[in-house]
C-alpha cells in the first residue's frame, strides 16, 4: 500500500469525523501502530478540526452552566452509608451541627465570592482597557435600567445568526445605550462586532460591542436621537465605516 | 473553626492554580476529579455546544443534550482510549452521537429517512430559511458551500448518521460512489478549515 496515496485519500477526514465503516476503521487503526506519518497526520488532522471547533465556539446561557456543573458536582459526591447501632451512646444534635456549618460555609463562600467578583470586576476593566473597549458595567449600575424612561429593544439574531442575541436598553435623554449580550458568536482575534443606527436611512456607527463579555452590559455613548432601527455587524478590528452587508443583529425601537 | 478555614482557604489557593495537561486532565477525569470536569466543561462546552446546534435548534433541547454529552462522559472516561485519538475527538464523536440519538429519539430522524433525497435538501433549506438556527461559520454553512453532490452526502451521513448502505440506497447510487464522493466531500471541507 502506498501510504501516501492512502493519507491522502481523505480516509483520515472520515476516521477522525466519525464516518468510517467497521471496517475502515479497523483497518486505520492496525496501519498507523506501523506507520508513524500516518499516524501524525492522524494526529494532526485532530489538532486542526479541535481548532476549527473551538474558534466557532459559542457558549450556552448562564442558567445552562450552573445547571450542568451542578449535575457534574452530584455525580462526584459520594454515597455515605448509615450505620445503625444498637448500643445506646451519645446522640450529637446533627440538625444543630449541620446548621452551623451551613452558617460557617455561608460565610466563608460569600467572603470567597465577593473577593472573586472584586477581582472578575478588576480584570474585566484591565481587558476593557488594554483592548480600548468600553468597560461592563458593574452590577450595582444595573439599576438604572429600571428608569422607565429607558426604551428596550430586542436585538435578533439574523439569517445564519439566529441563535445571536443581544437586548439594547436606550436612554434617549442622556444618548447612551447599554447592550446586554445573551449569545454571540466569538468575533475572533482580527474582528470585533460594531453597532449602527439607521438614522433617516444612512447607517451611522454607533460604537463597538466586546463580545467576550457575556450576560454583561456594555455601555455605548453619542447614540442618534431619531434612530428608528439598530444593526449589528462583523467588521475588521478598528471598525468600518460602511457596514458589512451581511447583518447578524437588527431590532427596531 | 480555624481548621475547615484553613481547609477552605487550601482549596481556594489550590483550584485557583490547577493546570492540566491532556495527559494529567485525561487521568483526573478517570479518577472523577470534580475539579477536572470543571475545567472540561469550562474549556469544551463552547465547542461542544456549536456542535450540537448545527443539529439542534432549539435551545432548551440544545442544553439538555450538552448535559446528556458531559454526564456521558463521566459515565463513560473509561472507555476513552488515547491511543485512538485525542480527547477532543473523543468528546466530538460523543456529541454528535449523542444529539443524532436525541433527533432520532424526536422523531426528526425518522421524517427524514423517508423523505426522497429531492425532498430532503428542499425540506432541508425550508428549514434553514424558516428556522435559521444554524451556525454562520460553523461546519455546517461550510458542507453547504460544497458542491451539490459532496452536500449531500456529508448531510446524509454527518448529521443524519446515515450509513454508507443507507446512504447509497437513499441516493441510489453504488457504495463504491458514496465513499468517492464522502472522502472527497471531506477534503474539500478540510480545505476550508483554514
Amino acid at each position: 500500500m502506498n501510504i501516501e496515496n492512502y493519507i491522502s485519500s481523505g480516509i483520515i477526514e472520515q476516521y477522525v469525523m466519525g464516518l468510517c465503516t467497521d471496517e475502515e476503521k479497523n483497518e486505520l487503526e492496525h496501519l498507523r501502530l506501523k506507520d508513524a506519518v500516518l499516524n501524525k497526520a492522524i494526529i494532526n488532522f485532530e489538532i486542526e478540526l479541535e481548532n476549527k471547533m473551538m474558534r466557532n465556539a459559542f457558549l450556552p446561557g448562564v442558567n445552562t452552566d450552573d445547571k450542568i456543573l451542578n449535575a457534574l458536582q452530584s455525580l462526584g459526591t459520594p454515597v455515605v452509608e448509615m450505620q445503625i447501632e444498637d448500643k445506646k451512646v451519645k446522640r450529637f444534635s446533627w440538625i444543630k451541627i449541620a446548621a452551623a456549618a451551613a452558617v460557617l460555609l455561608f460565610g466563608v463562600s460569600a467572603f470567597f465570592n465577593y473577593i472573586q467578583y472584586q477581582k472578575n470586576k478588576e480584570q474585566a476593566a484591565q481587558l476593557a482597557a488594554k483592548n480600548n473597549l468600553p468597560a461592563p458595567l458593574p452590577m450595582e449600575n444595573y439599576n438604572i435600567l429600571k428608569d422607565p424612561s429607558i426604551t428596550p429593544v430586542a436585538m435578533m439574531g439574523q439569517g445564519y445568526h439566529a441563535i445571536c442575541r443581544c437586548t439594547m436598553f436606550w436612554d434617549k435623554k442622556t444618548g447612551k445605550a447599554y447592550v446586554m449580550i445573551h449569545h454571540l458568536v466569538p468575533s475572533g482575534e482580527n474582528n470585533e462586532y460594531q453597532l449602527w443606527a439607521n438614522v433617516n436611512g444612512k447607517q451611522v456607527s454607533v460604537g463597538i460591542i466586546n463580545d467576550n463579555i457575556r450576560d454583561r452590559f456594555v455601555e455605548v455613548t453619542g447614540m442618534p436621537e431619531d434612530a428608528k432601527e439598530f444593526t449589528v455587524t462583523l467588521e475588521k478590528n478598528g471598525g468600518a465605516t460602511v457596514p458589512d452587508a451581511d447583518v447578524w443583529l437588527k431590532g427596531t425601537a | 473553626m480555624l481548621i475547615i478555614i484553613n481547609i477552605c482557604l487550601l482549596n481556594y489557593f489550590l483550584s485557583a492554580a490547577i493546570t492540566y495537561t491532556e495527559d494529567t486532565l485525561i487521568a483526573a477525569l478517570r479518577n472523577h476529579d470534580n475539579e477536572a470536569y470543571k475545567h472540561l466543561y469550562v474549556h469544551y462546552r463552547g465547542a461542544l455546544y456549536s456542535i450540537i446546534t448545527q443539529f439542534i435548534s432549539d435551545t432548551e433541547i440544545a442544553n439538555d443534550v450538552l448535559q446528556d454529552v458531559f454526564i456521558a462522559v463521566w459515565k463513560n472516561i473509561d472507555k476513552y482510549d488515547e491511543s485512538k485519538g485525542r480527547l477532543f475527538t473523543w468528546l466530538h464523536t460523543l456529541t454528535r452521537n449523542t444529539t443524532i440519538n436525541t433527533t432520532r429519539s424526536k422523531n426528526f430522524k425518522s421524517q427524514q429517512k423517508n423523505d426522497a433525497i429531492e425532498d430532503f435538501v428542499y425540506t432541508l433549506d425550508q428549514k434553514e430559511s424558516q428556522q435559521q438556527n444554524i451556525n454562520a461559520i460553523g461546519l455546517r454553512k461550510q458542507v453547504h458551500l460544497l458542491r451539490e453532490d459532496y452536500k449531500n452526502v456529508l448531510e446524509l451521513s454527518y448529521y443524519n448518521g446515515f450509513t454508507q448502505e443507507e446512504i447509497a440506497q437513499a441516493l441510489n447510487i453504488p457504495i463504491g460512489t458514496v465513499k468517492t464522493r464522502l472522502r472527497n466531500a471531506l477534503i474539500e471541507l478540510r480545505k476550508q478549515f483554514v
